[in-house]
């Protein structure tokens, strides 16, 4: 009992903020399964976060239901920044998604009374790591349904080529916009958890690390099933932390090692649907017949 | 056979890249319930025609005119919509799908049911579902990869690919389908199963565009056909009629004089 209790002592931060990321996580690869690279998720985190925070501290609401209003706020911006981004071409978009990012920043800075400017914001309540699991647990239950629906199926045709899914009667428009309102809608939320974990926010909370984390853990987790964001997340974050239990010294040289080895060896992520098929593939009710 | 109505209609369509024309001004009707043969030497325009009809190219003049509807400068998916559908010269499944959901994406048209009520999980849509589930199952048997609809489609030999690609063509009940070279790469055994399916298809009231580089296989499974060289119209007609044409011959074979020409000294 005292050992699970002291492990929970040491860890249950980290164990938070694996959580959180998650949402990030989740977020970027919302748009990334539909094939849109965007930085967007660090922007829809941002209006989450405040909102969250100006929501609290303004009617005291628990942290739950701010996230509730930090999904709906996220999925608004959402909305807005998938109509003008979905008139440009791949590449550009990843790029102007990036300088959203440096936009959010400077908005967030020169609206002290929304964001309480460079001083940043304090968040009157902390939420709990169940809470943080609970509303996980019902994210990972909508991308769980979404995965095995029409919607799901489509967007991963989206992805793999959007123009042969046109011919099939796929609106890769549509498709892409709501990928977009779920990346902001989860991004939303997850700007929300990281306020009410961190207990204070300022334009630095949602900056270029809190990118580098979204994109390092979709690739490291895999970004073909909705599971890998959630794995990678969780390895991202507990990686440093490990790192400075084992090789104190060289913890940073370390955690970059650990990270490309992982990324050379499963370059498709951690959690691979592809595998799991190929094994289908090769089961013998198949693999008996001689090729054609 | 003429008084068959008039399925999809191209008048004087043409598509220029920068300076190069690749369609020039190309008529030619396709009758409803026939098997309409594109034929033409290679970077004839073939390609293009069959792009230009499903919209990922819009025409730089011209119209196009499909079961009563003016395709011009519709998006590719509303096309689709209309009842067209289409094959890929390079088959071009999507990677990391198996052969059932390559199929089930191709149903996605007549899946019956909104996105939303998928994702609820509504009992309709679940019924939907397992509905295009079981068509998508039946349309592999019958372009004869039964059994392999668990096999994820990339690992399936060329031939096998291109059958699962007919049949995700064939999972929006099109009325038109496009086939871009059906046989490329395929032996003659192999062929002659993709004329049969063809004229299968064509007997259950499908009508069919295909572009096909084998002269035998046109004769034999091609109700008409359309001669293309350089973009331009070279002949129209039976295959028969097509191929005894002067004019196909000196395009394929080149023309007499060029024989001479090219005849080694000595």
């Amino acid at each position: 009992m005292e050992a699970i209790l002291d492990f929970w002592a040491a860890y249950s931060a980290t164990i938070a903020f694996g959580l959180v990321n998650s949402f990030i996580a989740l977020s970027c690869y919302a748009v990334l399964s539909a094939g849109v690279l965007s930085f967007t998720t660090v922007m829809f985190a941002a209006v989450g976060g405040f909102v969250a925070a100006q929501m609290i501290g303004m009617f005291a609401l628990p942290p739950l239901v701010a996230f509730l209003f930090a999904g709906v706020a996220g999925g608004v911006a959402a909305a807005v920044i998938a109509v003008i981004f979905l008139r440009l071409e791949t590449h550009w978009m990843a790029l102007a998604s990036l300088a959203l990012v440096l936009i959010t920043r400077v908005v967030v800075l020169n609206t002290p009374t929304l964001t309480g400017g460079v001083q940043g914001m304090l968040v009157p309540v902390r939420v709990s790591v169940l809470e943080l699991f609970l509303a996980l647990a019902v994210t990972a239950f909508v991308f769980y349904r979404m995965h095995n629906s029409w919607y799901g199926l489509v967007s991963r045709a989206v992805r793999e080529d959007p123009s042969v899914a046109s011919t099939m009667g796929i609106s890769t428009y549509r498709v892409q916009f709501i990928a977009f309102l779920i990346s902001g809608a989860v991004g939303g939320i997850g700007g929300a958890a990281l306020a009410t974990t961190l207990q204070f926010i300022s334009a630095d909370t949602y900056f270029l690390a809190l990118a580098f984390t979204m994109i390092a853990s979709t690739v490291l987790g895999g970004s073909f099933h909705w599971f890998g964001p959630i794995v990678g997340a969780f390895v991202f974050t507990a990686l440093p932390t490990t790192m400075q239990a084992v090789l104190p010294e060289i913890q940073d040289v370390a955690k970059g090692v650990v990270l490309l080895v992982i990324m050379i060896l499963l370059p498709r992520g951690l959690v691979d649907p592809r595998v799991l098929k190929l094994r289908l593939s090769r089961s013998p009710k198949t693999a008996e017949q001689p090729d054609a | 056979m003429h008084d068959t109505p008039t399925l999809l209609q191209l008048r004087a369509v043409a598509k220029h890249f920068g300076g190069v024309a690749a369609v020039g001004g190309l008529s030619t009707t396709v009758r409803k319930g026939t098997v309409h043969g594109l034929i033409g030497p290679n970077g004839a325009g073939k390609t293009t025609v069959i792009n230009l009809i499903t919209g990922l190219f819009h025409p730089t003049d011209g119209e196009i005119l499909f079961d009563g509807h003016n395709l011009e400068a519709k998006p590719p998916h509303e096309i689709a919509a209309l009842g067209i559908s289409r094959t890929y010269q390079n088959v071009r499944l999507f990677s990391g799908m198996s052969a059932l959901e390559q199929v089930l994406t191709g149903c996605f048209l007549k899946r019956g049911s909104s996105l939303f009520a998928s994702f609820a999980g509504l009992p309709a849509a679940r019924r939907n579902w397992e509905e295009a589930r079981a068509k998508s199952l039946l349309l592999l048997a019958r372009v004869g990869m039964a059994g392999k609809a668990d096999v994820l489609a990339e690992t399936l030999s060329y031939g096998e690919q291109r059958r699962i690609e007919i049949a995700r063509a064939l999972g929006s009940d099109p009325k038109l389908l496009l086939l871009d070279e059906p046989t490329a790469g395929m032996n003659h055994a192999e062929s002659q199963a993709i004329g049969q399916l063809v004229h299968e298809l064509r007997d259950s009231g499908l009508t069919i565009l295909m572009v096909e580089h084998n002269m035998g296989l046109v004769t034999e499974f091609c109700d008409s056909c359309t001669v293309m060289n350089f973009g331009k119209l070279l002949a129209e007609g039976t295959p028969r009629s097509c191929i005894d044409d002067p004019e196909v011959q000196a395009a394929y074979f080149g023309r007499k004089n060029d024989a001479k020409r090219i005849q080694p000294v000595g």
